[in-house]
């Protein structure tokens, strides 16, 4: 297996609004190891959410390559593109982007049913356990508008979680979130790169940042600086996802 | 995966439920209109070849056509006894019954009771042939129409009007009889049991009384008469009926000189294809308005279903983020609109069956809701419903998922 999960290579984004042609990535050069838990920086407008949309496979770049785990996002057909998304993101957004009218157990279940791999039964199994290690065991029948911002939240992790993807793409996770869910879900964050995921959350914020390893950011579509972090914030608690991502699929 | 839309779409319809039964009621009118209708046609259909088969469907009668010029009639068109009796020779062997259809009416008095009562005259075999329930006494004998007895079956209201009593088998009547005072005696006392519809189709016939005689005594050997009623064997085809009907034609032509198409035969069998023809043009006529209904009801769908993507483009979105691709969108969507088109149809097949069982309760008549017509409408509701859904499922799965996930 490549060491290497995400390669940029040239990567630009030009958008094309009719009138103007708007730059929102300039000749990105990055490489994202297998594990590793980054933060990508920046004030609004300077590329990061382009960045997010490109690495979620949401977007195409203009110019340059995308490698994702050994292959070319940039040269796929959309069919695939759902596919990978599918098999190998796990998103969790701002807003959370939950159904609303869909349970907790329901809403997780949605990318294993995309996936058309496992039983209606073996689905339901997986999404209850994933429910139950991120804590709302007892909430699996509520719906998002019974919950409170950090529970939702916390439903999209494990919908995140639910194919297993090697990555785990987070656009300002605690944007909604008070103070205390903040850390919850950032405590998540860090266990879950401790159990072997690689997470990369986009964030303005440096107290979101300060739980990662590396902070890539960006200015203007160009990246300006790539530091380690060699302190991350202490976690209270970094074995809930203990025994997940040994490396099995859960797609095929 | 197909269960899984199925659960998905019932979830969305059970979130909007006034909005989903507003938009089938489209559907519900025009899937409704339809099996009542049809329900309709088939019983009164029903009914119809069930009457006929009550009076024998290879009855029919010959008599010179109507529609020829008054200067054309000649005296010889009218049948003679001989007439008859040579016709009841030769086709005797393809032949049930035959009489000449003579009727008379008379003036009878019992004591204080007056009444007119229509006489026809019949074969004594014509009980064999026609739904006569008898309540008391016996039917015609072969002697009885031989040797012109004046002999008579009363009806059930004849009896109760002239003797006060249904039991008037044995009783006698006189009436004035072509000039001379006859008297009759009541051999049997029948019902005729009609059903609602042939006692709309007959009229009431309360006022004046009905008895039948042998037709021996309604005809004297030097009378002529217009028309010959008869019965093909029971067992006869429609094809043997027309070949026996033709024959007659020409051989009547051929004894009174004149061109078969002189002749005008009514039968059962034509009045049967009447009906039918006249239920099928009513058919077509409401299966033109209920695709009108269907078409309004479908375009409903399409604007709700428009209505409903725009409303969830977010959900598109997540959808699509989280690896739906645009199948998996199409067919969700299509998945609603047909379930609730199928479901508005459903739900017309429903009412439209307990309206049209009700109605015919009231009437007292049986109906038939065949459930084929119910398979068929069911299924042709959700056609109606996948045909309308394209557009707008297309359009959910279209969505860019960066924009739909943008959606506020």
């Amino acid at each position: 297996m490549n060491d290497v999960l995400i390669e940029l290579k040239d990567l630009v984004k030009i958008y094309d609004t009719g009138a103007v042609k708007v730059l929102g990535l300039d000749r990105i050069n990055l490489k994202i190891k297998r594990g590793e838990f980054v933060a990508i920086m920046g004030q609004s407008g300077s590329g990061k959410s382009t960045l997010m949309n490109i690495l979620g496979c949401l977007d195409k770049p203009t110019l340059g390559n995308y490698f994702l785990d050994g292959e070319d996002v940039a040269a796929m057909d959309p069919n695939t593109l759902n596919k990978v998304r599918n098999e190998k993101i796990g998103f969790v957004f701002q807003s959370f982007n939950l159904i609303s009218r869909m349970s907790a157990l329901r809403n997780v279940e949605i990318p294993m049913i995309y996936a058309h791999k496992k039983s209606p039964a073996a689905r339901r199994e997986r999404a209850a356990m994933l429910l139950e290690k991120v804590g709302l065991g007892g909430r699996i029948h509520h719906q998002p508008n019974e919950m409170s911002g950090g529970q939702r939240q916390r439903v999209a992790i494990a919908r995140a979680l639910t194919n297993e993807p090697p990555l785990i793409l987070a656009d300002e996770p605690t944007g909604n979130l008070d103070t205390a869910s903040s850390v919850e879900i950032m405590e998540m964050f860090s266990a879950l790169h401790k159990a072997g995921a690689t997470v990369v959350v986009v964030t303005h914020e440096e107290n979101i940042a300060a739980y990662t390893d590396r902070m890539l950011r960006f200015s203007d579509g160009k990246l300006i600086s790539d530091k380690k972090n060699e302190n991350p914030t202490a976690v209270r608690d970094l074995s809930i996802f203990e025994g997940m991502y040994k490396g099995e699929s859960h797609v095929s | 995966m197909f269960l899984e839309n199925v659960k998905m779409a019932l979830g969305s319809l059970r979130a909007n439920k006034l909005r989903s039964l507003l938009t089938m009621l489209g559907i519900i009118i025009g899937i409704g209109s339809v099996i009542s209708i049809v329900s309709i046609g088939d019983s009164i259909r029903k009914m119809f070849s069930d009457l006929y088969k009550n009076y024998g469907v290879t009855q029919a009668s010959i008599m010179i056509s109507p529609y020829m010029d008054w200067n054309d009639l000649r005296d010889s068109d009218d049948f003679t006894l001989d007439d008859f009796n040579n016709f009841k020779r030769i086709f005797g062997s393809r032949l049930d019954y035959a009489d000449n259809t003579p009727y008379e009416s008379i003036d009878v008095k019992v004591g204080r009771n007056r009444l007119k009562v229509g006489l026809s005259g019949v074969e004594y075999n014509f009980t064999d042939f026609q739904p006569l329930k008898i309540l008391n006494g016996r039917t015609f004998s072969e002697k009885d129409v031989g040797e012109r007895k004046p002999v008579a079956m009363i009806s059930e209201n004849t009896a109760l009007k002239l003797f006060g009593t249904e039991n008037a088998t044995g009783k006698h009547f006189r009436a004035d009889f072509r000039g001379e005072v006859q008297d009759f005696s009541v051999i049997a006392v029948y019902r005729k049991d009609l059903s609602p519809i042939e006692k709309l189709l007959m009229g009431s016939q309360d006022k004046n009384g009905e008895a039948f005689v042998p037709w021996t005594i309604l005809t004297g050997p030097a009378d002529t008469f217009s028309t010959i009623r008869y019965y093909g064997k029971k067992n006869f085809t429609v094809e043997e009926m027309n070949s026996l009907n033709t024959d007659i034609k020409n051989y009547f032509s051929r004894v009174k000189n004149r061109k078969p198409e002189d002749w005008y035969i009514s039968s059962v069998q034509d009045e049967m294809k009447q009906v039918d023809g006249f239920m099928g043009g009513l058919s077509a006529a409401i299966g033109g308005i209920a695709a009108i209904s269907l078409l309004v009801g479908g375009i409903g769908i399409m604007n709700i279903m428009l209505v409903t993507v725009t409303e969830r483009t977010r959900e598109i979105g997540i959808r699509k983020a989280l690896g739906a691709s645009r199948e998996d969108i199409l067919v969700q969507f299509l998945t609603e609109s047909a379930l609730l088109s199928a479901l508005g149809g459903l739900i017309g097949v429903i009412l439209a069956s307990t309206l049209v069982h009700l109605g015919a309760m009231a009437f007292n008549m049986t109906v038939v809701v065949k459930p084929a017509i119910v398979i068929i409408a069911v299924v042709f509701s959700a056609i109606v419903g996948v045909f309308f859904g394209i557009y707008p499922a297309n359009k959910a799965a279209k969505e860019d998922p960066i924009v739909a996930l943008r959606y506020e």
